[in-house]
């Protein structure tokens, strides 16, 4: 994990002009096809005072080149991508837990699937920095959500090395891979938030990544938990997923409303997900022939012969369903389909 | 497995050569040798397959020998 010359930042003198740094950048492939904001040295080094980590200090390295993530480099995508510098330490999580073996980035980065690397911010570091967890919390307008998202994908494509045709296989891709970031509505969730499920204080903040294939919008006006609960349960269930093949990980974002209602249905978060977990099970007949040999490749040791009447779960366990609750008022929770071969990493945002 | 001294060689279809390749490079051995299969594989039948094997297998053979990279 030696640090080389080829893995250090360079510097490029370049004519002082906004348009003439952009049609470098475009030629070099450094860019995601929007604008980029010249990553000076003045405004490389306002983000790296953000932190007391040394500019050329390898965080890790990010598959499928392994280019070195230094802090400087991490910074210098931030400034690109139009970060606020108080950004940066979260950029430096998620990097961490991108390169983290069980989110398998190799396969991420590589593979024909759209898969987009979600970031969730939970803990006082989300309203610190103004991240949306509120309406249209993944859609566009809020400065953070847009710049920290499209800095994760310039990372992993400048220093990952994931250039869309050549190591990015993706079929189609999607819209997240842009940028795909929120935070969690903490105020309006009935249960504990996130990064207290996964073990941390209240009061850490937390980046979590999660190997996002897209977005499938739920509408419902139900104010019945337990048919809230079947109708989500019915969304999830889709022959050619990958979920299902492979045994996933399956997200939620509950909207505020949807949650209230599970809550006063009398269900915890882990009644929710046991619940659902039950109700998506899918016979394995559903699938294409091509898929169930691909689920036996993957699941035999997991669930034995998967003959046709077999009801296949969309994860290993109901733990493994994951949801967050974020968003404004309104009838609408969203499914986000998952990588299948990914688990989410969540790190401290070490400020 | 090629640091290891082990003779190493990957099999990639003709989609996915170019990832192949710059993952070699990156893993630092630029001369891992590739065999080439034609894509998609999905679609072809078994016998179809067979033959796609048989004609890899002399590739296979080539690489491994010091044949042509």
């Amino acid at each position: 994990m030696a640090l080389e010359n080829k893995d250090r930042a360079a510097t490029l003198e370049c004519v002082d002009d906004f348009d003439e740094i952009n049609r470098l950048y475009r030629e070099r492939r450094w860019s995601d096809g929007l604008p980029i904001v010249p990553p000076t040295v003045e405004r490389v080094g306002r983000m790296l005072r953000q932190t007391r980590r040394a500019p050329d200090e390898l965080v890790t390295r990010v598959a499928p080149v392994y280019g070195a993530a230094t802090i400087e480099r991490i910074a210098i995508n931030g400034v690109m991508a139009g970060c606020d510098p108080a950004s940066l330490p979260v950029l430096i999580a998620a990097t961490e837990a991108v390169s983290d073996p069980a989110f398998n980035l190799q396969g991420i980065q590589a593979t024909t699937n759209p898969v987009a690397v979600w970031l969730i911010v939970n803990g006082p570091l989300a309203m610190t920095l103004n991240i949306n967890a509120t309406f249209n919390c993944i859609g566009q307008g809020r400065w953070s959500n847009a710049t920290l998202g499209r800095a994760m994908r310039l990372i992993l494509q400048n220093i990952g090395g994931a250039l869309p045709g050549e190591m990015d296989r993706a079929t189609q891709g999607q819209p997240g891979k842009y940028t795909f970031c929120c935070a969690e509505n903490e105020e309006a969730s009935p249960w504990e938030p996130l990064h207290v499920e996964r073990g941390y204080g209240r009061e850490r903040s937390t980046v979590t990544v999660v190997g996002a294939e897209g977005t499938l919008n739920m509408n419902t006006h139900s104010k019945d938990a337990a048919e809230l609960v079947r109708v989500i349960a019915e969304t999830l269930v889709h022959p050619p997923s990958n979920e299902y093949v492979h045994g996933g990980e399956p997200w939620l974002i509950l909207g505020p409303e949807h949650a209230e209602i599970l809550k006063r249905g009398g269900l915890s978060k882990a009644d929710v997900k046991q619940r659902l977990w039950e109700e998506s099970r899918m016979p394995v007949s559903r699938l294409a022939a091509k898929e169930i040999e691909r689920a036996r490749a993957s699941r035999s040791d997991e669930l034995g012969e998967l003959s046709p009447d077999v009801l296949l779960p969309i994860s290993p366990t109901p733990e493994n369903i994951m949801l967050i609750v974020a968003g404004g008022p309104g009838t609408h929770s969203v499914y986000v389909p998952c990588f299948g071969n990914s688990r989410a990493v969540t790190r401290v945002i070490d400020t | 497995m090629t640091k290891r001294g082990k003779t190493a060689l990957t099999v990639c279809s003709t989609a996915f050569v170019t990832l192949g390749r710059a993952q070699a490079r990156a893993l630092g051995d630029t001369n891992l040798p590739i065999a080439v299969i034609p894509h998609p594989f999905g679609l072809r039948t078994r016998q179809e397959v067979r033959e796609i094997a048989s004609t890899c297998v002399d590739q296979v053979v080539q690489l491994v020998t010091g044949g042509t990279r």
